[in-house]
């Protein structure tokens, strides 16, 4: 055995007063009384044994004593050596996943998890370690390994439900991170068993694993996803799934409402481990909060509803200066977001807001604004005219440029088209095999222009899919970002966002005002890194739809301090999260044993505490509590 | 402050004033004693011997039956009332003294009874008697006895009655009340004066006297008790079964007094020190029937 604090042994010394005040104390008080015939009668009647008389003072006198070392030699934090070389390094993965939070273990199995996970950390050794992990979502390290057992049951009270995924795989590689290789040491998991991976963890020699929760019946909204329509401009299309993860059918309803209006209700029957999946197509202009709910009650709730956010579409003033052209005329007309009035002769000046298309009408200066040039008749301040392309091939395309979206023009016949040169630059969004482009985008600081060299009058482009796409992608690219669809987002998915209003340069970054990323349902923000114009945030770990706003007047200001900037859905639409029924190998888990470590939980100067005190009392009732009585 | 001051005088007047023949009525059960004589109240007749006295004939009577009928007279004799006071250093225990409370109490009996033309003595004792105030009469001797009553110092080593009585009721005097002012803490016991007393014919009334502290002591721990009476020391450890049993012990000794008295017809009169000696007098004379 060893002391780590052997300097204390000096207090020892504090024997010498109590020593002398028991020498005085045995002094004692004289008392005068009128007459001693009543106590003679009593101490006559029962007299003390002589030793007993003898020793008493004594005896308290060695108790105090003894009293006194053991305060002395608990100070001293006496250990013993094998405490050092048997301490144990324990990593505690809890599963925060979605499906922890289900309520088939009351009041959820996280709880339950929990509750083991305090049973654990109350069985520690006194130098035994223990870090948490979340196995949820996005692993990390909750707590760093540590023996205080009050902060570790704080960091495990204060470990978050989430709605993400599971992901104990990862967690449990953090975990052997920590222990380090290091002998005596093991990883717990507790989790409900309800992910793939389980039988090869559970095959691991140095990981344990707890499981909570039994076989529950559960349906859930596995995909919501909304997207435009590539026919027309204001509609859009749900695509829509519900599973069965249960072994019982289910009969439900599926609701679709766009902020409070029913848009639909399809009533659903689903076989043991059925699943349901439908696009619907729906149009609307003013956009709103979709949201998808299922009128089933079951022990997991996240994936009883969905959201996705239908953006408002803006109409969008259109002059097209062309000769009669039935297609790009028709082409604009079917668009209901296009307020287009056509002109026979080019514009000098464009209005605000208004998009220009030029079809073969070339001024000589392109004027301001968004301009889509359509087969250029002639030359301009952009670009020089060539000799006309014979039936130009289009080889090269940019498939990640957003007017380039669902559109494919290395199949459609185009006999003609013009070669340009341009005097600056130019993103080819398409070009032919002789490298000249054929649908190109120049960015001028007075507006971008488009510019597609084809000939519409001749091919088959007019006639092909490709162009309406291209005409709606063309006006929604000269609208700028505003009104685009933001697919909903899974749990656990981080996202790329351009922060409005936040510039990345200049004056104008630092008087934006900073923004936070608001978590569906209200509590505490997020704050979000300020001067940037893009930024990255997630995992996201609440179903729901998240916001991005200015930040209240206080860092933990309850609500934003004005209208969101931006939304994001966030779904479940976890398949293997909605499946509440643990594998084959979690059920086959057999009950773990205790993991207390035995009696001795407690480092030595602890029971020398308890000692000290329990000799005090016993000091205290034959010989102190008269006075205090 | 002095024992008597104006204000007791005062208060021995009061007392006086509203007391109704306190040692002659029922306070102390004495019964009158039909001594006939020189009175001037009528008892009865006997038949006349010759040597009689004429002028107690009645001529009415042997006008009207020619029979010579002496009448007698019930004798009017003033009552003798002996004090006898504890003055043991037990007495001087309590805050304020049992001894204190003691001689207030005797000098208040005693002028209530100089006033009813009683005769009174005071006998102060502890180990044996240590000091006399004479019999005397009328109510001009208080301030003698009151003197001798404040000039009285607590002493003896011990209290004994029974060496006390046998002392007193060998001297040669007449009977009378025997009022016995004390503690009672006398180890031989209190029962041997005070049978002693009535075996005399003397008409023995007690007033016990306990301080607070005695009654209920607030001893703990390991202590040495002094008996400021004998001066004999004593280490003890008291705990509380122990103030328990002495509690018990106390009741039951002064229960014991109460029985004794009660079995016999002796008057007693049991307080604490806190009791002011006015209050004790006016609520001895309310048990006598002697004040309204």
């Amino acid at each position: 055995m060893s002391l780590a604090a052997p300097a204390a042994l000096f207090l020892a010394l504090l024997a010498i007063p109590i020593i002398v005040f028991y020498i005085l104390k045995i002094r004692l008080r004289r008392v005068p009384v009128s007459t001693v015939i009543f106590w003679q009668q009593i101490f006559e009647e029962k007299q003390p044994r002589s030793i007993w008389q003898h020793l008493r003072h004594l005896l308290s006198l060695l108790v105090q004593l003894l009293f006194l070392m053991l305060l002395v030699f608990a100070l001293g934090q006496p250990f013993f050596n094998w405490e050092i070389l048997a301490a144990r390094r324990l990593v505690l993965v809890v599963d925060n996943s979605a499906s922890m939070n289900a309520t088939d273990a009351v009041p959820t199995r996280l709880d339950a998890a929990k509750k083991i996970g305090r049973d654990l950390i109350s069985g520690l050794r006194f130098r035994d370690e223990l870090a948490i992990v979340a196995g949820g979502t996005e692993p990390h390290v909750v707590c760093g390994l540590s023996g205080h057992e009050r902060t570790l049951l704080k960091a495990l009270d204060d470990l978050p439900a989430t709605d993400g995924p599971t992901r104990v795989g990862e967690a449990v590689a953090l975990a052997r991170n920590l222990i380090g290789g290091r002998s005596n040491a093991q990883v717990i998991v507790l989790t409900d068993g309800c992910f793939e991976g389980l039988e090869h963890l559970a095959r691991a020699a140095d990981v344990r694993i707890h499981s909570v929760g039994r076989r529950t019946n559960n349906v859930g909204i596995t995909r919501f996803q909304v997207r435009r329509s590539l026919l027309d401009p204001t509609g859009y299309q749900i695509l829509m799934e519900v599973a069965n993860a249960g072994d019982d059918p289910v009969e439900c309803r599926l609701e679709l409402d766009l902020d409070d209006d029913v848009v639909d209700v399809v009533p659903l029957k689903l076989e043991p481990g059925g699943r349901w999946s439908q696009t619907l197509d729906k149009t609307s202009t003013s956009g709103g909060r979709l949201t998808a709910r299922i009128d089933h009650a079951d022990a997991l709730s996240a994936d009883n509803r969905a959201w996705a956010l239908l953006p408002k579409r803006e109409p969008l003033k259109v002059v097209l200066a062309t000769e009669p052209n039935l297609f790009l005329e028709k082409v604009l007309e079917a668009n209901p977001l296009v307020q287009l009035q056509v002109v026979r002769e080019a514009p000098q000046q464009v209005p605000a807001e208004t998009v220009l298309i030029l079809h073969r009408m070339i001024p000589e200066r392109i004027p301001p604004g968004p301009v889509f040039v359509i087969d250029p008749a002639a030359a301009s301040d952009l670009w020089e005219l060539g000799e006309p392309l014979e039936n130009p091939i289009v080889t090269k395309q940019d498939r990640d440029s957003l007017l380039m979206t669902h559109v494919r023009l290395d199949n459609v016949v185009m006999p003609q088209a013009k070669k340009l040169t341009f005097s600056g630059h130019a993103h080819v969004l398409a070009g032919a095999v002789s490298n000249d482009p054929v649908y190109a985008s120049i960015e001028r600081p007075s507006g971008k222009v488009l510019v597609l060299t084809v000939n519409l009058d001749q091919g088959d482009l007019p006639l092909r899919t490709a162009f309406p796409i291209l005409m709606t992608n063309a006006l929604a690219w000269f609208s700028g970002a505003a009104g685009e669809l933001r697919e909903a987002l899974a749990t656990g998915a981080v996202t790329e966002v351009a922060l409005p209003g936040n510039p990345a340069t200049g004056a104008a970054a630092t008087q934006a005002p900073a923004l936070q990323l608001w978590p569906p349902g209200g509590g505490s923000p997020r704050p979000l890194p300020a001067g940037l114009a893009q930024a990255v945030i997630g995992p996201f770990d609440q179903c729901g739809v998240w916001s991005i706003a200015p930040a209240g007047s206080g860092v933990k200001s309850p609500a934003p301090a004005g209208a969101p900037t931006l939304e994001i859905a966030c779904n479940l639409g976890n398949r293997e999260e909605s499946d509440l029924r643990p594998t084959e190998a979690a059920l086959a888990l057999v009950p773990a044993e205790t993991l207390a470590a035995g009696w001795m939980t407690r480092p030595i100067w602890y029971y020398l505490v308890i000692l000290a005190w329990v000799l005090a009392g016993l000091e205290w009732y034959p010989y102190q509590r008269r006075w205090i009585s | 402050m002095a024992l008597f001051d104006s204000e007791f005088l005062k208060q021995l007047e009061y007392l006086s004033l509203v007391s109704r023949r306190v040692f002659r009525g029922s306070l102390l059960a004495q019964k009158r004693t039909m001594q006939l004589g020189g009175g001037i109240e009528f008892a009865d007749h006997r038949e006349y011997t010759p040597g009689d006295d004429f002028r107690y004939l009645d001529w009415n009577l042997y006008a009207r039956h020619e029979a010579l009928m002496l009448k007698r007279f019930q004798e009017e004799e003033d009552l003798h009332v002996y004090f006898l006071l504890d003055c043991s250093r037990s007495m001087a225990f309590g805050s304020p003294s049992k001894f204190d409370l003691a001689r207030q109490v005797t000098a208040a009996l005693a002028y209530i009874a100089l006033a009813d033309l009683d005769r009174i003595a005071v006998v102060a004792f502890s180990s044996d008697i240590v000091a006399d105030f004479p019999l005397t009469r009328g109510k001009a001797r208080i301030l003698s006895l009151l003197r001798f009553l404040e000039n009285l110092p607590a002493q003896g080593t011990q209290t004994d009655l029974s060496r006390v009585v046998t002392g007193f009721v060998h001297r040669n005097q007449r009977r009378g009340l025997a009022i016995v002012v004390s503690d009672l803490f006398d180890p031989a016991g209190f029962d041997r004066g005070l049978d002693m007393l009535r075996h005399r014919r003397y008409e023995p009334h007690v007033v016990q006297l306990h301080d607070r502290t005695e009654a209920d002591p607030k001893l703990l721990g390991d202590i040495e008790l002094f008996d400021v009476e004998t001066e004999a020391a004593r280490k003890v450890t008291v705990t509380e079964r122990n103030l328990r049993r002495y509690k018990k012990i106390f009741d039951e000794y002064q229960a014991a007094v109460r029985k004794y008295c009660r079995n016999y017809g002796v008057g007693c009169t049991q307080t604490s020190t806190e009791v002011p000696f006015d209050d004790l007098i006016l609520k001895m004379m309310r048990t006598a029937g002697a004040v309204v």
